[in-house]
């Protein structure tokens, strides 16, 4: 077991004008993750802390937080791998916060659908699946990894400054259609990212990257699709 | 009500980017530092060309100091190098990967220029 000091960020839109902090003296397990802390306090200490979670193992995307600062899942961020014995856990930033952990994710999904991130195919149906080669289905499979968290959009100092910026989540589900050999929507979709707020607006930062729990190149997949628009060739 | 999404300078720079975050910081701060520099450089010298007044002797002292020399010397180093980091992973896509590996490559071609630098200034101090 050990001893640990948990710093929550709160806010109850119902009572509070301004957010606070909450700090709570807990023992766990190294095994234990910053997940399993939360449902701890909420359990036993305050049922009123809000946070959203579904899956608990690191593919429905709903726990992103500030865990010291970092964007992480909550669900797949052990105790024993935190140096310090303090955790402060806030919400994502760049989203209105509704409650304690809980941000308004609407403006990120906005982005997302921005991007048509859906498969475009207008040839008459195959009999059986579409077919494509192994380096075809590469092209795309990293960015297919994808779990729609928001760790990487609300990680971008870009994003930060200005939210009509699709953001990097919005431009990797974007890269994952572009580079199907499948698809057809790449032309419209490229269209779309060509835009002041598309593409340009990557500095280049890679706080996405650092950011992203499936550890997808993000940066790279960017870079890729702002290579397509100014060369005019998805090779 | 929803709290505000506004994320201020101050909390912006509270996240935890790391490295690459804060060679981007610099590369905005060392850019205007330069402006400032630049704008010092050209009034002072209008100043006494113009009016042979004593202000632009005043800020000539500023910027000569071996220290402001030694501060913006190592801004420009930066500011060329970091640069140079950001177009060159942008143009050659392939090279975004090793995008960790640029940053420690990216210090230490700044290191070795700006101990030429300092090599120099402390030359001309120990020289006279
Ligand atoms: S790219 Fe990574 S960080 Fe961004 S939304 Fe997808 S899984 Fe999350
Ligand atoms: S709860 Fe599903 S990803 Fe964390």
């Amino acid at each position: 077991m050990k001893k640990i000091t948990l710093k929550l960020f709160r806010y109850n839109p119902e009572t509070d004008t301004k957010p606070h902090y909450d700090t709570y003296k807990l023992e766990v397990e190294p095994t234990d993750r910053v997940l399993d802390l939360l449902e701890k306090v909420k359990g036993y200490e305050d049922g009123t802390l809000s946070f959203r979670r579904s899956c608990a193992h690191g593919v429905c995307g709903s726990c992103a937080m500030r865990v010291n600062g970092e964007n992480k899942l909550a669900c797949k961020t052990l105790i024993q791998d935190i140096k310090s014995s303090k955790i402060t856990v806030e919400p994502i930033l760049g989203m209105p916060v509704l409650k304690d952990m809980i941000v308004d994710m609407e403006p990120f999904f906005d982005n997302y659908k921005k991007v048509m991130p859906y498969f475009i195919n207008d040839d008459p149906k195959p009999e059986k699946e579409h077919i494509q080669s192994i380096e075809e289905q590469e092209r795309f499979d990293d960015t297919a990894k994808c779990i729609l968290c928001g760790a990487c959009t609300t990680s971008c100092p870009s994003f930060w400054a200005n939210d009509e910026y699709v953001g990097p989540a919005a431009i990797v589900n974007a890269h994952r259609f572009i580079f199907d050999s499948r698809d057809q929507g790449a032309a419209e979709r490229l269209q779309i990212l060509n835009d002041q707020f598309g593409v340009y607006r990557c500095r280049t930062i890679f706080n996405c990257t650092l950011a992203c729990p499936r550890e997808i190149e993000i940066t790279k997949a960017i870079g890729e699709v702002k290579k397509a628009i100014a060369t005019g060739s998805l090779d | 009500m929803a709290l505000n999404r506004k994320v201020g300078f101050f909390k912006g720079l509270k996240y935890k980017g790391g490295g690459p975050m804060w060679a981007w910081v610099l590369h905005r701060t060392s850019g205007l530092a330069m402006v400032v520099f630049v704008g010092l450089h050209i009034i002072a010298g209008f100043l006494t060309q113009q009016f042979g007044s004593e202000a632009g002797i005043a800020i000539n002292t500023i910027y000569e100091n071996d220290i402001f020399q030694l501060v913006i010397f190592f801004l420009v180093i930066f500011h060329a190098v970091n640069g140079l980091r950001v177009v060159i992973l942008d143009l050659i896509t392939p090279l975004l990967e090793y995008q960790r590996e640029a940053i420690w490559l990216e210090w230490l071609i700044i290191m070795a220029l700006y101990s030429l630098v300092i090599f120099s200034v402390l030359h001309d101090v120990m020289m006279g």
